[in-house]
């Protein structure tokens, strides 16, 4: 009796024990998986990419003076330090999931995959290298540590050309059975569409980009820049840009909200004097086509550092327009372009003394930003043909080149490398109202997010105004 | 080994019970005034036999044996026991037993003797709650319990308020501290949710045990220790806050009424100058974001006439007066075998910020039901709807701080309902951007109890606790107007839809064993079962950019957006609990207890933890000196174990649509939790003693813990760089010690009057140990001030925990070293030498503890005067030694609004020395521009230096308060025919009518974060505290 007791005791408590453990299996997340589809983290890859630029954009638009704040002294406008944790952030959230999607490419051998994931992480590490030097990458993304030692510039430099230079090759591969990236409308590749032959050239416009940066060290390499600018871009056609947005544009989500006034996208009154007659003696056509007209019924810049005049909502200055070229709600926003290479080729060609290489180059820079921007013909023309445009290949000075270049570059972080590499010395560029420096800012300090959280590896940074390895 | 499982089968069998001697006896009860007692227990000792006293404190029993004991027990009265002899009847009296009753609900809601606890245990009757007219039973608690901290969100309706016991244990800054709630043996979800919108967290949502109606409540017992809560598992460890409810008396039916009127005001305004108006370096200008650094109002007034004469006071002008009224309604009645208790109660309140409101509707059913001794059954039902319009007091205040005193905030709207003003008006705000909750809510559960012998009883408890939460936040469009003002936070307009449900299943089996081994040896042992089931969703869908500006319906969006999260969370436990009394004076207790829990990996998801508590009463073991009535020594020590959140212990991807091309794109998660995870520990020791004196009139209850949590399992925020941005693992240890003391007296104890006071106060120290290796530091929180003036709440290993971090002006150290992480307030403050700011003291960017949010020791003092019909009672509350981060004080000194700015057009040499350590003797200006001097100061001192420091801005926030007064009438009702009402009372209660604190903001006990944070050291925009006064009258019929 009591044994059989026993074994049904013994059963009941194998049965609650299996059951038991069946009741409590409920720890799978239902909301998300552990591994993630290699397309959806190339459309994340090539996305977030495009608006890391213009994350880094966003401020750097300030300081080359594209864009002025509406409020008095702030911080962006007036060299202030400013914490850039937000944009540090979205740049490793990208770099992760491109270090992700370089993994499972390698893993399964997909050749084109990896070749741009090594490109994707070339453009994200090089814009971290620009804002803030050192920075964490050999120990970075892969979680094996939580305070990632910090690479320092000239390596991180290193090894941003090291995988443009891996890209090229593994691009170059023949795919034969390995997977592809899916072309056409629907591509995941956000920015080429699954082009293999266009994402060559991007390493290589990459290059070029990085190469041209070194102009004030002696490392500076002629040869290689034209070299890398041959393999690039030949036209607009191959630019590297994206216009898959999820709703809109970030330049346009400024200028709508800027539209509903919360106060944002303003233009500098440097810029706008620059592209009106009143700085350079041009009236840009490009103009009409960036920024809205106020209720004067012209184009009004605010001072840096000044903040708005009125109440900022009665069209007293010049805004983004929400339908502007770089600000409409599908306008493109371009990681790199044919015209950039142009202006590279220009200024290579300048320092070498080619002359009527480096003119030519202008021009089509020029030319073919207008072109793109849809100017009108004549208007375009009479742009290129104006004396203090056209000063033809003898009177060509660098600052024509960069001049011209930092407007066909609007809005673009490029911009602010070549302001540096030139020390600021655009005509009649001015120090903000307010300046919190005397000289103008040369990088960013790290954001509170790595001082606070891998505070012992951050390099100490004195002033905004300590200058990068390149830029000595 | 065999026999306690056979028993289980013997309960299936007929129970006899053997019967000798049987004779019935009978009596009235009343108390010392003679007025008689209902509701008595009575019970024949060392037996299960036992009634209730009916209305008229009548009661007859029929008891066994040779030489039966009658023990008479009624909460607040004094237990008597009154041998059986000869006669029949037994009269008895019982005497007022202090403020404590001898009986208190434990775990599992199980009544033990007091006497028996080897651990604190504090009980407060619902009477002492509802004195204070607080609709959130959180609220009502406060200054009432020691060793709990309560700490209001703010004055907003419905608001979330936040109660901790004995310190926080947790490391994680997100992770809840608050205690488990307990309603009539059933888990009661307490959060605040407010995940998966940032908008919820701002908006004071209400911790779900406000669904309460206060008036439902018998008894609340709180319990602190580890001990005490052991058998909760893990879910009690952070204390256990027991709900009794009422239920009703067998007799004739009771009513009982009240109602309640009040209104409240802000208690506490920031002071303002009045001098200096809107402007920018003295320039007048109204329509510039500087609201104060203008001229004086009659300089600005020769400019321009209309500028008012005096400047607005808009911190007082933008809140209102609020007010509240509540009725609640209560049926109960039936005979002793069936029992039925109903309640109905409405409670609508206006807050203090213009649209803001919340109402809550509560409906109770319950029931007891018994087959003589051997069956018991209580089913018991509540429904509750609850919610309102929650305003963003953070954005408000700020608003209301960039707004100039030279506009009149109130004058917000224009015709054709868009915002009228010169920038984003704080009341238009809450007018057009609203968000509103709605809670509808079921408790229920049923529990029986199976008695079929004399030592054995099972008892089984199932209940849930279900509710939704549909909430909802609108903002219309700009409508394209010419001329319109938008308010900014309504963007192009938007409908959010949040849909949240929470379910939480409970069953709980107990076997309860008794054997007297003779007469002064008797053990209790409970072995049990406990298992439960949390199920939450929700669902977000929202819509943005309105086509027709004013329709708020996402069919009318152009961007629409949704997401969901679903969570599954189960725990089995088994647990046992072993009760050895000797002679009644020595009680030993242990129990154990295995939980498996569905959160951690299989290995690591069974853990057992033990506890074992000692009680002595050693005033019944020795001859004790006569004035002394009652001493016990007690002592516990325990181990709880803790789980993970579900789906911590893993890596995830996240997708996000583009909605332009419905691609799916992924991306890692930030945060990474470590697969081995394993249960946190926390062990509790705990001493305490109790004493009662002359007469029972002096009371003391001593205690004294130390509580250390290791391998606690914390998310913490990490680099980015390293894929992740917080990783979840076993790291760290944090320690809390304190002692609570609680002093009872009666002065006074006359016929016609007596006064009662209790004194409670609490003091925890906590300290942490250790976090996770690598890391310095845990950022719990951090609040924003200008120009790096922003404070941090940051865990730092042999530091306590509430720091407070920030800027502060540079000390001089000359040669004495510099820790780089305090403050030292000896050492003179360095002024700048050279430079833009020379002349004045320079800033210390190294963050450095600047204060502490955790009061140094709280406490209370209750007293209550009764005389004749009158009864005045009155509860001082203090938190003393703490500090807050005031961010409104920050916004003062950068807009001039301070009084202190009042300096700014004089100069002055600053206190303190060059950074070559020779004496200052710079004469600066303190205004805008260009000085007397000639010098150029541009923005001035205030903003140039001042707005930057944190530590101008962590301030003492003690305070002492009349937390509650209330003053009640019992009205004669003889003159009634027919005595239909029993009696009627009318009650005034102000609360909050007293603050005494140097805090120069609002009140001080009002947070920045929700009441489910730990991040409580920052204030300033927060919902204000208020005042109230209120108004009742209860009828009993």
């Amino acid at each position: 009796m009591q044994k059989i007791f026993l074994y049904i005791l013994l059963f009941a408590l194998t049965a609650g024990a299996m059951s038991c453990q069946k009741f409590l299996d409920v720890n799978q997340n239902p909301n998300s998986p552990n591994t993630a589809p290699i397309n959806g983290l190339l459309i994340r890859a090539t996305q977030q990419t495009a608006l890391n630029v213009f994350n880094v954009g966003n401020i750097t638009s300030n300081y080359v003076q594209y864009l002025a704040s509406p409020n008095a002294a702030s911080p962006t406008d007036t060299y202030d330090q400013i914490d850039a944790s937000g944009t540090w952030t979205s740049l490793y959230d990208a770099m992760t999931d491109i270090y992700d999607m370089e993994q499972q490419a390698s893993a399964i051998g997909a050749k084109q995959y990896e070749g741009v994931a090594k490109v994707l992480m070339a453009m994200n590490l090089s814009l971290i290298h620009n804002v803030w030097g050192a920075a964490p990458y050999t120990e970075a993304f892969s979680g094996k540590t939580f305070t990632p030692k910090y690479d320092d510039a000239t390596a991180l430099y290193q090894r941003s050309m090291t995988l443009l230079d891996e890209g090229i090759a593994l691009l170059q591969q023949a795919p034969g059975n390995s997977r592809t990236i899916p072309t056409g409308a629907t591509s995941p590749d956000l920015i080429h569409q699954g082009r293999t032959a266009n994402w060559i050239k991007t390493a290589h416009a990459m290059k070029a980009r990085l190469l041209n940066q070194l102009s004030k060290t002696p490392q500076y390499n002629p040869t290689a820049i034209l070299d890398a600018v041959s393999k690039a871009y030949t036209s607009t056609a191959d630019d590297a840009f994206i216009t898959t947005f999820d709703v809109r544009n970030p330049w346009n989500a400024v200028a709508v909200a800027n539209a509903g006034q919360i106060l944002q996208g303003w233009l500098s009154e440097y810029f706008v004097n620059s592209m009106k007659d009143t700085l350079y003696g041009i009236p840009d056509p490009r103009l009409p086509l960036i920024a809205t007209i106020t209720r004067f019924g012209d184009y009004r810049g605010t001072r840096s550092g000044k903040g708005r005049i009125g109440t900022g909502i009665n069209r007293d200055e010049s805004y983004l327009s929400t339908t502007g070229y770089y600000s409409s709600q599908s306008s493109p926003l371009f990681i790199i372009t044919y015209e950039e290479i142009k202006f590279i080729e220009a200024e290579v060609a300048f320092r070498t003394n080619d002359k009527m290489r480096a003119y030519n180059a202008y021009l089509e820079g020029i030319r073919t930003n207008l072109t793109k921007m849809g100017v009108a013909a004549s208007a375009r023309e009479a742009y290129l043909t104006n004396p203090k445009v056209a000063v033809g290949a003898n009177s060509l000075t660098l600052e024509h080149i960069f001049r011209e270049k930092w407007k066909a570059l609007f809005l673009h972080p490029v911009t602010w490398d070549d302001a540096r590499r030139i020390n600021y010395n655009y005509p009649g560029f001015e120090l903000p109202l307010n300046a919190v420096q005397t000289t103008p800012i040369r990088r960013l300090v790290y954001p509170n997010v790595e001082l606070s959280r891998n505070g012992a590896n951050v390099p100490a940074v004195n002033s905004v105004t300590q200058r990068l390895w390149w830029d000595q | 080994m065999k026999k306690p499982l056979l028993l289980v089968w013997l309960f299936l069998a007929i129970p006899f019970l053997v019967f000798s001697q049987s004779r019935q006896v009978s009596g009235t009860v009343s108390d010392d005034k003679g007025t008689p007692l209902g509701g008595v227990s009575v019970t024949q000792k060392g037996t299960r036999n036992g009634t209730v006293t009916n209305d008229n404190g009548g009661y007859v029993l029929t008891v066994t044996g040779a030489s039966p004991t009658l023990v008479f027990s009624y909460a607040g009265m004094q237990s008597m026991e009154m041998p059986v002899r000869t006669a029949s009847v037994y009269d008895v009296r019982l005497s007022p037993g202090g403020p404590m009753s001898e009986v208190v609900v434990t775990a599992l809601g199980i009544r033990k003797e007091k006497r028996q606890l080897g651990y604190s245990a504090q009980e407060i009757s619902g009477e002492a709650l509802t004195r204070t007219k607080e609709t959130n039973i959180v609220n009502a608690l406060r200054g009432q319990v020691a060793g709990v901290q309560i700490n209001s969100g703010g004055g907003a309706p419905g608001q979330g308020s936040r109660i901790i016991i004995r310190g926080i244990k947790s490391l994680d800054p997100g992770k809840n501290n608050q205690p488990l709630f307990v309603i009539d043996g059933i888990i009661m979800d307490n959060s605040t949710v407010t995940g998966g919108d940032d908008q919820a967290s701002l908006r004071g949502m209400t911790n779900r045990a406000a669904d309460i109606n206060p008036d439902d409540v018998e008894s609340i017992s709180v319990l602190r220790g580890g001990a005490a809560t052991a058998l909760y598992g893990q879910a009690g460890s952070n204390g256990v806050v027991v709900i009794t409810t009422k239920s009703a008396r067998a007799g004739k039916m009771r009513i009982a009424f009240s109602s309640t009127y009040g209104i409240e005001e802000v208690n506490k305004f920031p002071d303002v100058q009045t001098v200096y108006t809107q402007g920018y370096r003295g320039v007048y200008d109204p329509q510039t974001i500087f609201t104060n650094w203008g001229p004086t109002v009659e300089a600005a007034r020769a400019i321009d006439p209309t500028h008012p004469a005096e400047l607005f006071h808009n911190y007082a002008r933008a809140y209102k007066t609020g007010n509240q009224i509540r009725n609640s309604l209560n049926i109960s009645g039936g005979t002793e075998n069936a029992l039925l208790t109903s309640s109905f109660s409405h409670q609508k309140q206006n807050g203090v910020i213009p649209n803001s409101d919340y109402q809550n509707i509560s409906v109770r059913l319950n029931g007891q039901f018994r087959a003589g001794n051997i069956f018991k059954f209580s089913p018991s039902f509540n429904f509750i709807n609850s919610g309102g319009l929650r305003v963003n007091p953070e954005r408000f205040n700020e608003q209301l701080s960039y707004w100039s005193p030279r506009w009149d905030v109130t004058d917000y709207i224009k015709e054709d309902g868009t915002m009228k003003g010169y920038r984003d008006n704080p009341i238009y705000g809450t007018y057009s951007n609203q968000f509103r909750d709605n809670v509808n809510r079921i408790i229920s559960n049923v529990s029986a109890t199976l008695s079929p012998v004399k030592w054995f009883d099972l008892d089984f408890r199932g209940g849930m606790d279900y509710y939704t939460d549909f909430r909802r936040h609108t903002a219309p469009g700009a409508r394209g107007l010419a001329g319109e003002l938008n308010y900014s936070d309504n963007g192009l307009g938007f409908v959010r839809e949040f849909r949240i449900s929470n379910r939480i299943l409970t069953s709980n089996l107990i076997g309860t064993f008794k054997k007297d081994w003779g007469t002064r040896f008797n053990t209790v042992l409970r072995v049990g079962n406990d298992v439960r089931a949390h199920k939450f969703s929700r669902l977000t869908a929202t819509g943005s950019e309105l086509d027709i500006p004013t329709l708020l319906t996402i069919n009318n969006s152009k961007v629409r957006a949704n997401n969901q999260y679903e969570e599954d969370y189960r725990i089995v436990s088994a647990f046992g609990d072993a009760t050895l009394s000797w002679d009644n004076y020595l009680f030993l207790n242990v129990t154990g207890r295995n939980d498996w829990t569905s959160t951690l990996a299989r290995g690591n998801n069974s853990f057992f933890y033990p506890s074992v508590s000692l009680s002595y009463v050693f005033t019944d073991h020795f001859l004790k000196p006569s004035w002394l009535n009652f001493g016990k020594l007690r002592a516990s020590v325990a181990e709880v174990g803790k789980d993970a959140n579900p789906y911590q212990n893993n890596a995830y991807y996240s997708s996000v649509i583009i909605t332009s091309s419905s691609q799916v794109a992924w991306t890692r998660d930030n945060q990474r939790g470590e697969q081995t995870l394993r249960p946190e520990r926390t062990t509790t020791l705990e001493l305490g003693t109790e004493l009662r004196a002359l007469n029972n009139r002096v009371g003391l209850d001593f205690t004294w813990y130390k509580l250390n949590s290791r391998d606690q399992i914390i998310p913490v925020f990490v680099s980015p760089t390293s894929g992740y941005t917080s990783l979840v693992s076993n790291a760290g240890e944090l320690e809390n010690r304190g002692i609570e003391i609680v002093l009872n007296g009666s002065p006074v104890r006359g016929r016609d009057f007596s006064w009662d006071a209790t004194l409670n106060f609490s003091r925890n120290r906590n300290k942490v140990v250790s976090i996770i290796e690598g890391l310095t530091e845990i950022t719990v929180g951090s609040w924003f001030g200008y120009v790096g003036s922003t404070a941090t709440m940051k865990y730092v290993p042999g530091q306590p925990v509430g720091s407070i971090y920030g800027t502060s002006y540079q000390r001089y150290y000359g040669n004495k070293t510099d820790d780089k992480l305090t403050v030292d307030n000896s050492l003179p403050i360095v002024i700048a030498s050279t430079g833009a700011n020379a002349g004045f003291p320079l800033r210390d960017l190294t963050q450095r503890i600047l204060g502490n949010s955790q009061p140094n020791w709280t406490g209370g003092l209750m007293n209550t005067f009764t005389y004749k019909a009158l009864r005045l009672s009155f509860l001082f509350e203090t938190h003393q030694g703490q500090d807050r981060y005031n961010q409104l004080g920050n916004y003062q000194s950068a807009f001039g609004t301070a009084p202190y700015t009042l300096d700014r057009n004089t100069s002055k040499v600053f206190a303190g020395v060059l950074p070559n350590g020779t004496p200052n003797t710079q004469l600066v200006w303190l205004g805008q521009g260009v000085g007397p001097d000639g010098r150029n100061y541009t923005d001035g001192f205030y903003r140039n230096v001042h707005r930057g420091v944190t530590e101008n801005f962590v301030e003492d926030a003690s305070w002492v308060r009349l937390r509650n007064l209330s003053l009640s009438y019992k009205i004669p009702t003889n003159f009634i025919r027919g005595n239909v009402i029993r009696d009627a009372s009318v009650t005034f209660t102000g609360n909050n009518l007293f603050l005494w604190t140097k805090f120069s903001g609002f009140d001080p006990d009002a947070s920045s974060f929700n009441s489910g944070s730990n991040a409580d050291a920052f204030t300033g925009f927060a919902y204000p505290a208020v005042r109230s006064y209120l108004f009742s009258i209860n009828l009993n019929f």
